[in-house]
This record gives structure tokens, sequence and C-alpha cells, in this order.
């Protein structure tokens, strides 16, 4: 039920038993290795970083070869599929792993070659399609594209960057050179582009190239000796042949499909490798002896110590471990989904305690309050339950479906006490085929009403008694921020801060109380205003005393103390804030309602029974959808910002042991 | 009869558009930005869609205030009856979530763009990002409950 004790340990053993030694340690993940990067001194480190590397590679190979793969050809991967744990394997299957484990990097080299030709490819046929289009314009052109000319006459091949027409384009030469005698041949012409072949005596060569330069005569970007026509056939023919290749060595990077298992648990296993060999670098060696130091939780030391004896000679020392040890958490089962909304915060600080257990009820219970409807919470209640039994998710994600099944029961409980099963579903429903007028239930303001109601038990209901919710709601937000000053209070007693526990927080806790026992006068006996009033004021003068104790003189003094009695306003806002609970409580509610208004719209015939079917699913969904959302978001915000500013501090580091850290593939325990 | 009528659907329109411009914006603006993220790593859908929601819900609550004035007034059943007081009264309790939709809606967009960046440069993020973005949701709360005490104390005016 909280954080563990810690121990430092130091093993040093043998080098000749490093390989079973670490070997051990990695399968039982029970040490934290620490990681110094300088050794100390009389020893010296052992660098296998180059075989390092080689492991790094071969994942990242793997990896890449895997994305191939699946672009090629694609997994077929339910929706759901993300919750699934990863395939669990025998200890004995992993010597089987590391023996294929080179055709398997084989197969993936020819994968990721394969893929690079195909890309190679793909590049061609965009240069091949850029060349095509040149030579569009050019296909009634019966002589290369690079012909200068003959012994007696030049040829002039190019294009201009404009449209001519035959005799305009000659008056257009004329003009520049009056001297020139010439023939052309115009091969295409569009807007702002004339294809020309210009023919004119060698001698006339140099004016002619001027005249033409002048209007801006341009030869073409890829001279080829070949005929236009045929080269584009050419070209034809080879981005065809490129694309058969294409289509080839596609079909065989499928053909590795059936290898994607292997490929995963290959991966894993250079991934096991690839952590030990870090680990290894970062040990301190003598000649014949090396030193392990790390963290250990206390009551795996028995364990480890016998561990270590088993596999190889060595000496296992242990000590305290201080402050700075990495913190794991212990909680049982109620508590322990929570831990993921704990650590996504932070890892408790070396001053704070576990909240976990406190936190884990308010967020249930916060969640269910604004999700509240005994219909969504059933469905995430057998959702949840159904994940877990047919997926066997891996230990996160199972504590995260467990979390929302606690959540899914809260919410149903919040549901009844609502009214609330999808919405008004059944009264509108029976309303529809009966023709009689229900409501879910009589709502605790209204039990006079002559209506009959579905539900024997009276209920609050949001939008009829949303101002005694909202009652509810603050109350129920002063109590938990009461217990997080309750946690501070622990915490400063646990190390001697007296004022701060009695004056800082015991104060202020006296003075909120007070003022609930004065709220409650004023609708109950009045004489609870005098007691609330009379608490409240003493706590306020208490606080003006006592608050500006670290100040100097008694101006200073005094004036720290009148300031501090501002806090009040930090403490109303933070109240306010649990008004949400109210209304994400009453939007699920409406927004249900207003779904099953929309679907019973057409009547009882059938084209209006498919369409209410079709509305009731789909407005359920998306209420589903947007109200989880909200009300996870909102509890874990009223966790956050309200509860945990009241004593958590945070900061602590996470215990992460050296075990076999994998993606794929989970090793079985021995039984 | 007629003007009291007027002014409660009026006030049904006011809560419903205002709010709903609010989120369109702000959801508007942070789906942009998502999808410049997604378009790097595709594989972060699921937190830039909670982030890009987040701004969402102004138009939620001025939807609600805006079905339980029709449902309350009597619009929705066909035999609205109301008093010229009342009418005003529902119109006066749509600002509240309107104006407060419209403009807490904007800047929550603008928080929840930011809160994308942030995840965007390393998702251990996303969870301060997430509450920081609702830290701005409290006062189109505030407006959400102020609009909804109004309107259903209003069957009880006499006026």
């Amino acid at each position: 039920m909280a954080k563990m004790k810690m121990k430092t340990v130091r093993i040093i053993a043998l080098r000749q038993d490093r390989k079973r030694l670490l070997e051990h340690l990695q399968d039982s993940a029970l040490v934290q290795v620490n990681q110094s990067d300088t050794s100390r001194k009389g020893f010296q480190r052992v660098n296998v970083s180059p075989q390092m590397q080689v492991f790094e590679r071969n994942v990242d190979l793997t990896e890449q070869a895997l994305k191939i793969l699946e672009g090629v050809s694609p997994e077929k991967a339910g929706l759901l599929a993300s919750f699934k744990g990863r395939r669990e394997i025998d200890p004995d299957e992993i010597g089987e792993i590391a023996a294929q484990a080179k055709d398997v990097i084989e197969a993936c080299t020819q994968i990721v070659e394969l893929d690079k030709q195909c890309a190679d490819n793909a590049a061609e046929q965009v240069r091949i399609k850029t060349q095509l289009a040149q030579l569009e314009s050019w296909q009634k052109l019966d002589i290369p594209l690079n012909t200068t000319g003959t012994r007696s006459t030049a040829v002039f091949i190019g294009s201009l960057p404009e449209q001519y027409s035959e005799a305009r384009l000659k008056e257009a030469i004329a003009s520049e050179n009056p001297k020139l005698e010439f023939e052309l041949e115009i091969q295409y012409s569009e807007s702002n582009l004339t294809n020309v072949v210009v023919f004119a005596p060698q001698s006339q060569k140099t004016m002619m190239e001027e005249a033409l330069r002048a209007l801006g005569f341009a030869r073409p970007m890829s001279p080829t000796h070949k005929i236009p026509k045929e080269k584009a056939q050419r070209l034809r023919e080879k981005s065809e042949s490129l694309l058969s290749a294409d289509k080839q060595a596609q079909q065989e990077i499928a053909g590795y499909a059936d290898m994607r298992e292997k490929i995963k648990s290959t991966q894993d296993y250079f991934r096991f490798r690839s952590d030990k060999y870090n680990v290894i670098n970062h040990l301190d060696h003598s000649k014949h002896v090396f030193v392990l130091e790390g963290y250990v939780p206390e009551e795996d030391c028995e364990k480890l110590e016998a561990l270590c004896n088993r596999v190889a000679t060595c000496v296992v020392e242990f000590g305290d471990a201080g402050d700075n040890a990495p913190v794991k958490l212990k909680n049982n089962k109620f508590a322990e989904p929570a831990q993921g909304i704990l650590t996504m915060y932070s890892a408790p600080g070396k001053t704070d305690v576990d909240p976990t257990p406190i936190l884990a009820f308010f967020f249930y219970f916060f969640f269910g309050m604004m999700f509240s409807d005994a219909g969504y919470g059933i469905l995430m209640i057998i959702a949840t339950g159904l994940m877990i039994k047919l997926f066997k998710p891996d230990k996160k994600m199972k504590n995260n479906l467990k979390l929302f099944q606690y959540c899914g029961i809260s919410t149903t409980f919040w549901g009844l006490v609502f009214g609330s099963i999808f919405g008004d579903a059944p009264a509108s429903l029976y309303k529809l085929f009966t023709g009689t007028e229900v409501v879910m239930a009589h709502s605790v303001s209204n039990l006079s009403d002559p209506t009959p109601a579905l539900l024997p038990w009276p209920v609050i209901d949001p939008q009829k008694d949303a101002l005694t919710l909202m009652i509810i709601s603050i109350a129920f937000g002063l109590a938990h921020i009461l217990v997080g000053m309750g946690c501070k209070f622990a915490v400063c007693i646990k190390q001697k801060d007296y004022p701060g526990a009695f004056f800082d927080t015991g104060l202020w806790m006296l003075m909120l109380v007070g003022f609930a026992v004065l709220a409650a006068g004023l609708v109950g006996p009045s004489v609870l205003m005098t007691i609330g009033a009379v608490i409240a004021i003493a706590c306020a003068v208490g606080l003006v005393l006592t608050q500006g104790r670290g100040k100097k003189g008694i101006v200073g003094k005094a004036i720290g103390g009148l300031a501090s009695l501002y806090d009040i306003t930090s403490y109303i806002s933070d109240l306010l804030s649990y008004s949400r609970l109210l209304a994400l409580g009453l939007t699920t509610g409406v927004m249900a309602q207003v779904f099953n208004m929309l679907a019973t719209m057409m009547g009882t015939s059938i084209p209006g029974f498919i369409f209410m079917i079709v509305i009731f699913l789909l407005g359920h969904v998306i209420n589903i959808g947007l109200n989880a959302l909200g009300a996870y978001v909102h509890t874990m915000r009223l966790q956050y910002v309200e509860m945990f500013s009241k004593f958590y501090e945070g900061g602590g580091k996470e215990f992460e042991p050296f075990s076999l850290n994998s993606k794929y593939i989970k090793i079985q325990e021995d039984k | 009869m007629t003007y009291a009528l007027f002014l409660t659907i009026l006030g049904a329109a006011i809560a419903t558009v205002l709010a709903g411009i609010g989120s369109a914006k702000g959801v508007g603006g942070a789906a942009q930005t998502a999808m410049g993220v997604l378009s790097e790593d595709s594989s972060m859908f699921g937190k830039m869609l909670v982030l890009t929601l987040l701004p969402g819900t102004q138009g939620l609550y001025g939807f609600i205030v805006g079905f339980l004035i029709l449902v309350s007034s009597g619009v929705l059943n066909g035999a609205p009856e109301i008093t010229l007081a009342q009418g005003m009264a529902y119109a006066g309790a749509s600002l509240a979530i309107g104006f407060g939709g419209l403009f807490s809606g904007i800047a929550q967009g603008k928080a929840a763009v930011s809160g994308i960046a942030m995840t965007a440069k390393d998702e251990k993020n996303f969870s301060k990002g997430m509450v920081s973005v609702t830290l701005v949701e409290i006062y189109a709360l505030l407006a959400f409950i102020v609009s909804l005490l109004v309107v259903i104390q209003v069957p009880n005016i006499n006026a």
C-alpha cells in the first residue's frame, strides 16, 4: 500500500560467470543497475560498444523490414489488436530464435534491399515520364533530335517561346536579318511554344544562329541521337519492364510475410542482447572480478542473493538506499490500476507518501458521478471484462482496462442514483409502445408526482434537482480537498515539521470545516451558523498570528499573516471547480435523452423501428465517446490540480529493473 | 404570447449558436495543428484526438441549454405557454453560456494547439498538456451552470 523499501546492492562476481549471472538477472528483473559513466580507481571498463551497435543495427533493420512488410502485405489485425498482450513463448524457444537469427537477419536485409530497388525504380519512372513529356511535341520529326546539319546545310532543331504559324515565323526571321536564306518546318505549336526545324546553308550558320537567338530559340533539353518516335517507344518499353520488375520485387517481399512472427521475435532477441551489453558497458572490471551496483526492493533481497549464489561465485552486499532511491509502488488490487494515473503525473518524491489508494477511490468515484449512466456503466464492465479475458493483455494495458472496469461499477452506481439507464431509454420505449406516460423515477424533490415510475427508489434528477446536486458536488469537493490536506498534515508530522502541520495545514482544514458547518446552518438549525462562524473566525485569527512567523519584525509578521488570508480565494475557486461534477453528470443524461427522443420520433412502424435502432446505436455511441472522454479528463484534472496541489511533490524516479524489455514476445515464467 | 415565444426560441438559438461558434473555432484550429503532427507520425492519433476534442464541450453545453429551453418552455411538445417575463428570462439565461462558450471555446482552442505542439515534441507531456487545456474549461462550466440554474427555475416565474 505504499512505496516499497529499497536497498542498494553490490554484487562482486568472477568474470567467467558474467554471462550466466547477467542472463539470470535479466530474466528475473529484480535489480535496477546503476549506470555511471566513470569507473572507480583500480577498475576498468570493458568496451563492448561495437557488439552493442551490431545488435542495435539488427533491431533497426528488423524494424525497417517489418514496416516494409506492413506496407506490402498488411497484417490482418482487428480494431482491438492494440489491446492484445505480447506473444508468450517457452523459455526454451529463445535458443531456437538465437539459432535462426542469422537467417532472419539475412531475410530482412533482402527485404530492405528489394524495397530500395522499388524506390530506385520509382525514381527512374519519374525521369522517364518527364522525358516522354518532352518528346511528346516532337513526335512528327523524322530525324534525330541532335542533328546539327549535313555538309552543306545547317539544321536547327529547337523551340521558340511564342506561337508562330509558318508564314509568321518566316517573316520574323527575315526581319531579324533580311540576308538569310532558309527553309523551315513547324513541328508543333501551342500558345507560348513553337517547335521548329530550320534549314540554312552552312555558310550562314552563325548569322542564322544569331537571328534565332534573338527570337528566343532554345535547343531541346535532352537531345538524343534517335528519332523521337523511336526514343519514346523505347522509353515506354523501359517503363513497362521497370513496372514488372517492381511487381516482382513486391511479390518477393510479400513472400516473406509469413516470416513476420520470426522477425518480431528476432528483433526482441537482439533487443535483449543489446540491453545486456549496455549493462556490461557500465560495469567495473578488474582482472578477475567485476562489480555490479544497483537498487533492489527490500522484499526481493533474499531472492536475489539466493539466485546469485546459485548461478555464480560471488559476494552480495546490501546497504541502505537513502533518499535518492528509485520508487517502486505496491498496491492492492483495488488501487493498483490507478498507479498509472499517478505516474503519469509524476512518481512520488522522497518526502511523499504514496497517494494511490486515495487517488484510486476518488478517481472511480468522480468518474462515475460524471459519466453517471447505469447502461453505459454495465457496458464498460462487460467490455473491459471481455477484453481482459480474450486478449490477455500485458500488465500495463490490463491495469488500464481494470481502471475502467472499476470506473464502470461506479458509473453504474451513480446511474442508478440519478435514475439514468441509457438516459431515459426504458421510459421512452415504454411510452412509445404502450402510450402511457411514465418517468424513470421520482426525484427526491418531487416524490408526490402522480405519473408512474419505473424505478422504485427516489433519485436525484440532475435536471430537476440541479441546485441540490451542486451542493452535493461541492461537499464531495470539500471532502476531497480535506483528504488532500490531511495527507499534507501527515507528511509534515512524519518530518517533525509541527508548525507546518498545525498552523499551515491544520488551521486551514479547520477553517474549511468551519465554513462547511456555517453553510449547513443556512439550511439547518441556525445554531450551526454560530458554531461555524466561531470556528472560522478563530482559525482566521490563528492564521493571522502564525502565518507571518518567517518574517522579521512585528509589522512584517502582521502583514504576512493578513496576506495569508488572501489564500481563501484559491480555496473557494478550488471548491467551485467541483461543480463540474454536476455539469458533466447532467450532460450525459441530457444528451442521452435527446438521442432517445430523436430515436422514438418516427413511431412504431417498420421504417420507424429501423430508424429507431440506427439512431439509438449511433447516438449512444457518440454520447459514450464524448462523455467518457470528458469524465476521464475532468476527473484527472480534479486529482492533479485540486488535490495534488495540496500535498504532492512528485519528482521521484520510477524503479526500472534490468529485465527482458521486449515489444512482441514474453517469456513464460517457470512454474 | 408571440413575443414570448420569439424570445424563447431566440434564447435557444443564442445558446446553441454562440457556444457552437466557440467550439467550432477551437476544435478547428486544434484539428489543423493535429493533422500537421499526424502527417509526421500517425501513431499519435489517439492523443491528438483527445486534445482536439477538448474545446468541443462548449458547443455541447450550449446545445444542452438550448435543448432544455425548448423542453421546459414546451416548444418541443407543441404546447408552449410562456409569459413575456419567462421568455425574457430564457433569452437572458442563454447569454451566459452563449458568450461564455464563445470566448472560452476560442481560448481553449489556442491552449489545445499549444498542448498539441508540446505533445508532438515529447509524448510524455501529454497528460500535462491535457490538464492544462482543461483549466480553461471551468469558465465554460460556470457559465453553463448559471444558464442551467436559470432555465430550470423559469417555469416557476409568475409575472
